[in-house]
Parts: structure tokens; sequence; C-alpha cells
């Protein structure tokens, strides 16, 4: 099997997975991000363009249920994305330090700029949901991610 | 699809890469300042398509978990129910004729539907929840949304079989609310917490010279043309601020959690066709031990049943 299938297919059933839980299931916050950590995966094997094009995408496919923040999802995921895609440029490791750094980060970056696209009247204080809320929803993200990855081996030989 | 070329197509595939990613990025930026119609247009193309097998899981769950309630309890019920109409047929029959006298039927003339809530469960969905009935069952926009407890919240936006809501806690819920006996007026909006669980119910603008007393009901006045008159918000918990010889604020203990409701009440018709007034409703079913109002029980019966 081509790792290109494989990154593939383990972003899509990454991102089935996580509207099954959230959506399906209504598990809300008791289940991980799974999107972002699709998304994370994905862009690290395309260009800058097809990353935003992913994230534009999943963020669009999340704004669906957000009545009350339409495309703030759409706009953080699209520019985790670009982000996520700049990395190869940046970063060429990997080492299960950097999958676990940028797993974080990038969920973490994703949560910051959803926090800042979804307005004041209903973001809440940032220390209670940035460096407490995200970062226990990064951590959970992170851990959910190395493990999905090491189970596929869709990305760092490392890991495996 | 690969990052890496090699030779003169580098720079090219490079700013065309670029450039792709400034336009979705430029699309990304602006799908917040969209019109809200055409958000809830294209939030709907994306719900009952690529999404709808999801929202499917979710409204059998719903469904198996109401199945799930023991058959004993349903069978107590029932044998409650046929006692007590056996009993009451005359009175029904009365009560029927008596209405008709008094063109009562007219004014509350609107059904309360039944209804399942479904949440999302995503990020920017708190808040909003989904109903399972929608315009061609007769709901409306802004439509009253109450479960057995009281209020929860309000319909924002209608499609057909579907429809959508927001509840107490969302940031511009706001309800013009009264005292019981309808002597002391304030409304009541959400003050939110650092945390949503710390999301409270907040009796506002009443009145300095008026003071209410912990566990008094606060139930909506009927004021703004949304709710009927008579439906409980909450009770009173303390005083929450008090601007001298202004007024006082007042925290409310909810009536419903929103969380916790899992099937619904949504009325029917549009505003000039809801019932204006639901005290004596509500009242009645709260001392019954029942739900507020009685639905109909069969969607198909539309508006004006």
């Amino acid at each position: 099997m081509s790792k290109a299938f494989r990154v593939s297919a383990v972003v899509v059933g990454l991102a089935l997975l996580h509207f099954l839980l959230h959506v399906g299931f209504g598990l809300g916050d008791v289940a991980p991000d799974l999107l972002t950590v699709a998304l994370l995966v994905g862009v690290r094997e395309v260009d800058v363009g097809w990353g935003a094009g992913i994230g534009f995408v999943l963020g669009l496919l999340e704004d669906a249920f957000a009545a009350l923040a339409f495309g703030a999802s759409t706009v953080a995921m699209t520019i985790v994305g670009v982000a996520g895609a700049r990395t190869r440029d940046l970063f060429v490791g990997d080492s299960l330090l950097f999958l676990v750094s940028y797993l974080f980060v990038g969920k973490w970056l994703r949560d910051l700029v959803y926090w800042i696209s979804v307005g004041e009247d209903i973001r809440q204080p940032f220390i209670e949901s940035m460096l407490i809320g995200s970062g226990l929803a990064a951590a959970y993200a992170t851990l959910v991610g190395v493990v999905a990855i090491a189970i596929s081996g869709s990305l760092w030989e490392t890991v495996r | 699809m690969s990052a890496y070329h090699i030779g003169e197509d580098v720079e090219p595939t490079a700013r065309r890469q670029n450039i792709i990613a400034l336009v979705i990025v430029g699309l990304a930026l602006a799908s917040p300042f969209m019109p809200t119609a055409r958000q809830q247009q294209l939030a709907f193309l994306l719900r009952n398509s690529l999404l709808r097998p999801f929202v499917m899981i979710q409204e059998g769950m719903a469904a198996a978990s109401l199945h799930a309630v023991s058959t004993e309890e349903f069978q107590a019920r029932l044998d409650s129910a046929v006692s007590a109409l056996t009993n009451q047929s005359t009175l029904a029959e009365e009560n029927r004729r008596l209405r008709n006298l008094l063109d009562l039927s007219r004014r509350l003339g609107t059904a309360y539907l039944p209804a399942s809530v479904l949440r999302a469960g995503t990020a920017g969905s708190e808040s909003m929840f989904q109903l399972d009935v929608g315009s061609d069952h007769g709901i409306h926009v802004n439509a009253p949304v109450i479960a057995s407890g009281g209020l929860i919240g309000v319909v924002r936006e209608v499609r057909a079989g579907m429809s959508i809501g927001m509840d107490w806690t969302h940031p511009e819920f706001w309800a013009s609310a009264m005292t019981m006996d309808g002597e002391i007026y304030g409304h009541v909006r959400v003050e939110r917490g650092s945390f949503r669980e710390g999301y409270r119910l907040l009796l506002d603008g009443i009145p300095f010279h008026d003071q209410l007393e912990p566990g008094m009901a606060i139930v909506t006045s009927g004021l703004g043309g949304v709710f009927p008159r008579g439906i409980t918000v909450g009770t009173v918990d303390q005083l929450a601020a008090e601007t001298a010889g202004w007024r006082r604020s007042y925290w409310l203990r909810p009536a419903v959690f929103p969380g916790s409701a899992t099937h619904v009440l949504v009325a029917v018709g549009t505003m000039s066709e809801r019932p204006a007034d639901l005290t004596e409703v509500i009242q009645d079913s709260t001392s019954e031990g029942a739900g507020p109002i009685a639905g109909p029980g069969d969607r198909s019966e539309g508006p004006g049943s």
C-alpha cells in the first residue's frame, strides 16, 4: 500500500470518526478533536494550496453545525492547513518529540485562531479557554493522534 | 500534490500554490461575513448531504434511548391515564362545549408539537440544537421551545422537516419575565461564566424598591411578542447586584438545564396564532405533575389543531 493512499485513508477515517463521535453519538468535548488531527496529518504530505483547500473543506463541514459563529472553524482550519503544509519547508524531523510538538501546537493554534475568529460576544476568557481548556484539548488530541499515526503507520517512520 | 519538484518548474509551481492558498484563505476569511441567509443555506446543504448520515445516527440513538424506557413505567402511566380519562370523560365533553361557547378554542388554537432535540457536539454548536420538526409541521421562526420543567429556548431557523433553535445559554437569548403574580417585571438573559458549566440565568431590570425572595418562581411576561405569558423560566436564587436607588438583578436557578432536555414541545403557528397566556395551563400541568402543555401527539395535525 502506497504511503499517499495510507495517509489519505487515515485522514478520511479520522474525519469520519470525528463526526461519528461528535455528531452521531453527540459526545461533544468528551471526544477528541480528530478533525484537526486529520488535517495536521494530511497537510504534511501536500503543498500549501492543497493544505489550505483541505483545511477549508474540513472547517466548512464543522461550521455546518455552528450557527453560533459560522466561518470561525473555516478560518481556523484553513490557516492551520496552510501553516501545517508550510512546516515541511521548515522542519524535516520525524521524531516522536517533533510529532507530539507538531500535533499539540497545531491543535492549540487552531483553537487560538478559532477563539479570535468567533468574536468578543461569544468567546470565553483567554486564560480559561486557551490556557486551560485548549491546553487539555490539545494534549488529548495529541495523544489520540500519536496512537492513530502509530497504528496506521501513515506518517513518521520513527513512530512505528 | 507533492511539494518537492526538480528543475525549473519549482518556482512556478510554488507561486501557483501560494496564489491558490491566498485565494482560499481569502474565502475562509470572508465566510464569517457572508449574509446570514447564505450561511444558513450553506450549512443546511452540508447538513443534509455529506453530514446527513451522522445526523441520522443521532436521531436513531435519540429514538432508541426513548424506547429504552421501561415498559413497566409506560404501562403504569397508561393505566393511570386510562383511569383518569374514564373518570373525566363527561368533564372533558362539558369543557369542550364551554370552550366552544367562550371561543377559547381559537385563543388556544395553537398546538405544541413534541420534538426530539439533537445536539451536534462540534465546535461552535454550543447553545444551539436541532429539532426534528420544521416548516412542514407548522413551525415558524421565534417559536418558543419548552421542556417539561419550563422554558428551553426559541427556534431560530426553520427548514422542511427540521429546525434550529437556541437555548437560554446563547448570548443573544433574552426574555421578558415577571413574578408569578405579575407584580414585578424584569428581563432574563444569560450571564456567562469562565466555563460553560458556569453559565447562569440573570433576572435583570428589577426596580430597586422591589425585592424578590429566594425560591420565588419567575415566568415569562408575554412582553416582546416571542414567548407567551406564563412559561416557567426559573426560581430566584440570590441577589446578584444592585445599583443604589435604581435597580436590582437576581441570579435564577433555571427551570430546565438545556443539556438535559432530549424531548421538548415546540409552538406551532405564527406569533399571532399562538396563545398569549399560558399561566393557567402551566400551573395546572405543574400541579398535576405532568408536562407543561399537552401536545397533540400527532405531528400531522399541524397548526391550529
